[in-house]
């Protein structure tokens, strides 16, 4: 032992952090092209060797994608449609799991069939609904769109939720039934209130699974109602001047979901490092 | 405690005021109102279409030609017999196993070195986890601008590294697009397996480590006959839920290849949609759906069980 | 101030029967503590009572009114429990006062109830703060006071001292002993600390596996336990059950204990109604029966040469164990009366005062 032991120690160290550092040069190198893809001046497209840094950065196709291109009404659209969906979400998620925690209600049968919603598939459901659209005029509606996604949305708040109630003692909402409470002034008064860093859980996910999603929108969505994903669809087929009306928009995208990130990773590594082990 | 002080004289509270008609009702059927919600709206929005869907697959639905007639398996025919259908369950099948497969790896690998904190593990888990929330279309669109051919820097870095000049037609040309997809995909799912299983390696007590360290068991070791059995029901998780959510493969292709060069590159959703959306049959589309689904449940129901069974134990 | 009276009740969650068949009739202001093992029914009897499980089978009065059908809200009832179950997002002040402001009482007069709580409890100086600011004992007096300030009929008690440590609980157990004292309210106590039921009771109702086992004064259950299981519950360190066989002969009682190689005359008093020659019991000794050997023996008390295996000194007391006829026995003893492992010493057993237990029913002769 001794020796041969620190030489191995440093050396898998000094592995374990190139392993990380070209994971970390992949993660990157996409973003970064496509964000300095975004500054630069059209011509700068066509060159050999590529420009890996652009000499006179332009926001030219910033304004393009959100105007020229209606990213801005896209970019409304996905923040309305969001924040709505993911509200909704939440909120009758949090029902219905406080129900489920609390009294069993429906049993397994009810809680499994909410569940296994998540795992069909988008297309088998969102033909039909595309059909009943039509009929009833929600077709590229923002309200269409809006309903659609909390459906879509619910299975996981519901289960979130569900994880977060069965975890909480139910004693204070007790104390609340005999202090003269009806059973929904303790579910509102006390329970969640106590849920609330659950349910802003719940709420994120939700939001980002809302504004990621492509496949609905270009289905149920068209002139009016689209969302910011689908304004790529007029990327397609590059016809180079596009490449940076693209790229501006999906940086101007990535904001929200940055953001989110970054908080939900504060979340975990919480939780993560308190439990930190030997490799 | 201070003496007494008079709160049992006259101190009787009022009982509280009865509950009206409506809130006595709301009480007593607390917990049927909770699910009412969202149990209408999956009804509405989940169950009926379903239905709805099923009387559609078994008529004539075309935008092109008018009236609904009942046509039996006419459509399931059609969506059998399609050899694009079934090119595109096969490659569904095929590239969802190659994601999953790469993506455990690579998560594995990486829960395993990020375990340790270090300085700066903050900062890396969060640049790991960013690829999870960004929609998929953007992953694609990134992709592309750097795949892309002639004016993309990938054959550019290649050809250098290389030495001769590179011209793959990463987006055009077969066997390319496959990699080129599976690319974006393990890219911005590989942080899902990484999220899960570091949670389950940071539930393992280091004190099974330590004991092993102490009866001279080496690093490998203790990989087998620690890690991974504590490991097992959450690596079963990961890879169920992932393996699901792979088979509905479709942003990526949309805006990387569009499903070509031809149909080369067309997964189960994207046939279906094109079918539905570009040819406007839809009837032959959701019967298609219908069989998707089915395959799916089928896959559902055996990891479901797997799963349960794993737990009990 | 109210009676309660609890008749035929059964609670099961689904198939598993937690209650089965419990009567019970506790006069106004009386202090029972329902106590038992874990899992014997008594937390979940509590809970019926309160009204947040529902009763399977039975009824449930409290002063005269059948409650069955009420909610906890209207049963004019208040509850303290385990983990305190203070709202964390409430200061101290809008806790105790919560159940005042539902019954839409004005804000002065909640006010006023509020502060003489708090200086009946001596936590004025918490009103403004937060549970999480608090320690335990803190936090369980602020949901004492919370209990109080409605002045209810009934008040219940679910493991309140459990949460705290040792020494908490000493002072705690006295004050909610001096509470009763001064409010007088009818009280029921769960606990699954005997220290605790015998010190706060004056009705202990003893629960197994759902059924009551025996209840009474403290004092009578402890000195004329029903069964061996009651016995052996109540008194610290536990009492000793040795086996053995009745002989009656010659109008004497004698038992023959374990091994056969002691047998012990029965005092006359002893008189045990059924006791057949030949019967399988067992024999209740406890600690406090038996003293170091001085004087004469006296009526009813056995000499005996004891080797001491084992010492446990707990300060002016010490615990001897030694065996008789094969079998162990603690005596708790002076401490200077007892010497070191191996040494032989004269115990005086008094038998007036041991307990007899059929060895099949374990109920007492």
């Amino acid at each position: 032992m001794g020796g041969a032991t620190k030489r191995w120690r440093v050396r898998s160290e000094a592995g374990r952090m190139l392993f990380i550092g070209i994971y970390l040069l992949f993660v990157l190198i996409p973003l970064y092209w496509m964000f300095i893809t975004s500054i630069k001046p059209s011509d700068d497209y066509l060159a050999v060797p590529p420009v890996w840094f652009p000499s006179q950065p332009t926001l030219v196709h910033y304004n393009a994608a959100l105007f020229a291109y209606r990213g801005l009404t896209g970019l409304m659209n996905s923040i309305v449609v969001s924040l709505s969906a993911t509200a909704l979400s939440a909120f009758f998620g949090t029902l219905m799991a406080y129900s489920f925690a609390r009294f069993n209600t429906g049993g397994r049968h009810l809680s499994f069939w909410v569940l296994s919603q998540r795992f069909l598939p988008p297309i088998a459901v969102v033909l039909p609904i595309f059909l009943i659209y039509r009929t009833f005029g929600l077709h590229d509606t923002r309200f269409g769109l809006i309903i659609a996604y909390t459906v879509f949305t619910l299975p996981v708040s519901v289960w979130m939720m569900f994880a977060y109630f069965r975890q909480m003692p139910k004693s204070m909402e007790d104390a609340a039934l005999v202090d003269g409470c009806t059973r929904w002034q303790a579910f509102w008064q006390v329970a969640v209130p106590l849920a609330a860093p659950g349910i802003v859980a719940a709420a994120v996910f939700a939001f980002i699974a809302c504004w990621t999603e492509f496949f609905f929108a270009l289905i149920l969505t068209s002139r009016y109602a689209f969302t910011l994903p689908t304004v790529f669809r007029a990327f397609l087929g590059f016809q180079g001047a596009q490449y940076g009306e693209a790229s501006a928009l999906a940086i101007a995208s990535l904001v929200p979901s940055i953001a989110l990130g970054v908080l939900a990773q504060r979340h975990l590594v919480r939780g993560l490092t308190l439990g930190a082990v030997r490799g | 405690m201070a003496v007494s002080s008079g709160l049992e004289q006259g101190a009787r509270v009022g009982a509280l005021p009865p509950l009206s008609a409506f809130s006595n009702w709301s009480d007593r059927n607390f917990k049927w109102l909770l699910i009412a919600p969202a149990v209408i709206l999956i009804l509405a929005l989940s169950v009926y279409p379903l239905l709805f869907s099923v009387w559609v697959a078994f008529v004539n639905y075309d935008f092109q030609v008018p009236g609904h007639a009942f046509v039996g398996l006419k459509n399931f025919s059609l969506v059998i017999f399609d050899p694009v259908a079934r090119w595109s369950l096969a490659l569904t099948a095929m590239l969802s196993a190659a994601n999953v497969i790469l993506e455990f790896a690579l998560g594995l690998a990486l829960a395993l070195a990020m375990v340790r904190n270090f300085a700066g593990r903050g900062l890396v888990m969060s640049i790991i986890i960013v690829p999870l929330f960004i929609s998929p279309v953007i992953v694609g669109q990134a992709w592309a601008l750097l795949l892309q051919r002639p004016f993309g820097p990938t054959n550019y870095i290649l050809g250098k590294i290389i030495g001769s000049e590179v011209a793959i037609g990463w987006l055009t040309e077969s066997p390319w697009i496959y990699i080129s997809l599976i690319l974006a995909d393990v890219w911005q799912w590989t942080p899902f397996m990484f999220v899960i299983l570091l949670a389950g390696l940071t539930s393992i007590p280091p004190n099974l480590y330590e004991a092993a360290e102490l009866d001279g068991v080496n690093a490998w070791q203790a990989f087998w006959a620690i890690t991974v059995p504590h490991l097992a029901p959450m690596m079963l998780l990961a890879l169920a839920f992932r393996l699901l959510d792979a088979v509905k493969l479709f942003d990526t292709i949309f805006i990387m290849t569009g499903g070509g060069p031809g149909t080369k590159t067309y997964t189960a959703s994207f046939y279906l949609y094109t079918v539905g959306f570009t040819q406007f049959h839809l009837s032959q589309a959701t019967a298609g759906s219908w069989i998707f689904l089915v395959l799916t449940a089928i896959i559902v129901g055996l990891l479901v069980r797997r799963l349960l069974r794993a737990e009990a134990q | 101030m109210a009676r309660v009276k609890i008749s035929g009740l059964h609670k099961h969650f689904g198939a598993v029967p937690a209650v089965r068949g419990v009567d019970l009739d506790i006069a106004d202001g009386e202090f029972t503590v329902l106590v038992g093992p874990s899992g014997c029914g008594k937390s979940t009897l509590l809970r019926t009572i309160a009204g947040l499980e529902e009763v399977s089978e039975g009824t449930i009065e409290i002063g005269g009114d059948v409650v069955n059908d009420m909610r906890p809200r209207d049963r004019d009832i208040a509850m303290v429990f385990q983990d305190y179950a203070l709202y964390p997002h409430m200061t101290v002040e809008r806790n105790i006062g919560f159940g005042l402001k539902a019954r839409k009482l004005p804000p002065p007069e909640v006010a006023k109830r509020v502060k003489r709580a708090a200086e009946m409890l001596g936590i004025t100086a918490f009103l403004p703060r937060y549970p999480r600011q608090l320690s335990g004992g803190q936090r369980q007096r602020v949901a004492i006071g919370r209990a109080i300030v409605r002045n209810p009929r009934l008040f219940l008690f679910d493991e309140p001292l459990s949460n705290l440590d040792a020494q908490l609980r000493d002072g705690m157990r006295a004050e909610i002993k001096r509470l009763h004292q001064e409010i007088g309210t009818t009280m029921i106590y769960v606990t699954h600390d005997q220290i605790e039921a015998m010190t706060l009771a004056d009705r202990i109702v003893l629960m197994r596996d759902g059924v009551v086992e025996q209840q009474g004064a403290p004092l009578e259950l402890f000195e004329r336990p029903a069964t061996r299981f009651v016995a052996g519950f109540l008194g610290s360190p536990q009492m000793s059950f040795l086996p053995g066989r009745l002989l009656n002969g010659a109008g004497e009682l004698r038992l023959t204990l374990g091994d056969g190689s002691l047998v012990l005359p029965l005092p006359q008093a002893k008189k045990l109604g059924g006791a057949a020659d030949g019967q399988n019991v067992l024999l209740g000794l406890r600690p406090e029966h038996m003293t170091r050997a001085h004087g004469e023996p006296g009526q009813g008390v056995v000499r005996y040469d004891a080797t001491i295996e084992l010492v446990q000194p707990t300060g002016s007391r010490s615990y001897a164990t030694f065996r008789l006829a094969g079998q162990p026995v603690i005596a708790e003893l002076q401490a200077h009366d007892v010497g070191r492992p191996g040494e032989k010493l004269a115990i005086d057993i008094n038998l007036q005062r041991a307990s007899i237990f059929d060895a099949g029913t374990e109920r007492t002769l």
